[in-house]
């Protein structure tokens, strides 16, 4: 199974539009998006508009690969349950967001084991099929920040 | 017991939040955000939930607004502690205004390149004004003390 999000915030209508045209070309694969208040409806995969926390994270645990918005829920999401993810940056020019801030967080995570990043113009498939092959080294990521941050954030609280 | 609120947007700004649990133990904590079946994911603790905005929806701020000051009264917390964005700030403002409440604002871990919009304005409502980015802090503020990464 193959889980689409585009979180929980604004519509992002290019990315399901590419995966719900990549589904139509891969009929043998399970497919489900999460679409929020996008305008586009799929016609080759499953959808939801909404899907609440605890279902979400066991479609994500279910999920082989997940492809998300370039958010910190999708990609924390992932990396807690040690999924590969495709990360799909929103662009502000094209209102998909209200700044770049997705391009940076693809920048930054680019490098991470078991993320792809599938740019405007990207070829989809060729993503796709870059994905299919990673295997999301996460195994021990905690769902939980650092001691470290932790501890000095408690000690904001306590002071 | 400090009585703490913890106020976060939805989507990352939840999830960020949720990763800083550890730090809540042993205290009297209060979560909102903007999802009602996010309550699932703090059990045992006070959850609200108030409406969103953002600046494709401005509209929604004056509600946000006056829902966000509705849960502080209630909380009256000595500590607030925001992961972003935008309609936390009346949180921290209000707080600090009505019960002298310490604010500490956390700025997105999403924002690599700069600050948020709303994370520059949370210097004039934060006590405590952090980023997660250490090339982003400055002598002048805001402080690095670390990532939720």
């Amino acid at each position: 199974m193959i889980f689409i999000t585009v979180g929980s915030m604004l519509p992002f209508n290019r990315l399901i539009e590419t995966m719900d045209a990549w589904a139509a070309r891969h009929p043998q694969q399970a497919v489900f998006a999460q679409i929020g208040d996008g305008s586009y409806e799929p016609r080759h995969m499953d959808y939801a508009r909404m899907v609440p926390g605890p279902e979400f994270r066991a479609r994500i645990a279910a999920a082989a690969l997940i492809v998300a918005h370039a958010g910190i829920g999708s990609v924390f999401s992932a990396l807690e349950f040690g999924k590969p993810i495709v990360l799909v940056p929103r662009y502000a020019d094209a209102r998909e967001h209200t700044t770049d801030h997705q391009l940076h967080t693809a920048n930054w995570l680019r490098t991470r084991p078991g993320i792809v990043v599938a740019e405007r113009g990207d070829d989809m498939d060729a993503k796709m099929e870059q994905a299919r092959h990673l295997q999301a080294d996460e195994s021990g990521f905690s769902s939980a920040a650092p001691a470290p941050f932790i501890a000095a954030v408690r000690q904001l609280i306590l002071t | 017991m400090k009585r703490v609120l913890a106020i976060s947007s939805g989507g990352g700004h939840w999830t960020e939040m949720r990763r800083l649990m550890p730090v809540f133990e042993g205290l009297d904590v209060t979560f909102a955000s903007v999802r009602p079946d996010d309550a699932a994911d703090v059990p045992g603790h006070r959850y609200y939930a108030f409406s969103d905005f953002s600046r494709f929806n401005k509209r929604g701020a004056l509600r946000s607004a006056m829902q966000i000051i509705g849960i502080v009264r209630k909380v009256k917390p000595e500590v607030v502690i925001s992961t972003g964005s935008a309609p936390t700030l009346f949180a921290l403002a209000s707080a600090r205004l009505l019960f002298g409440a310490r604010t500490i604002w956390i700025d997105s871990i999403a924002n690599v390149d700069r600050l948020s919009t709303s994370g520059r304005l949370a210097r004039f409502v934060a006590d405590d004004w952090l980023t997660q980015w250490e090339h982003l802090a400055s002598p002048k503020g805001p402080r690095w003390l670390g990532a939720v990464l």
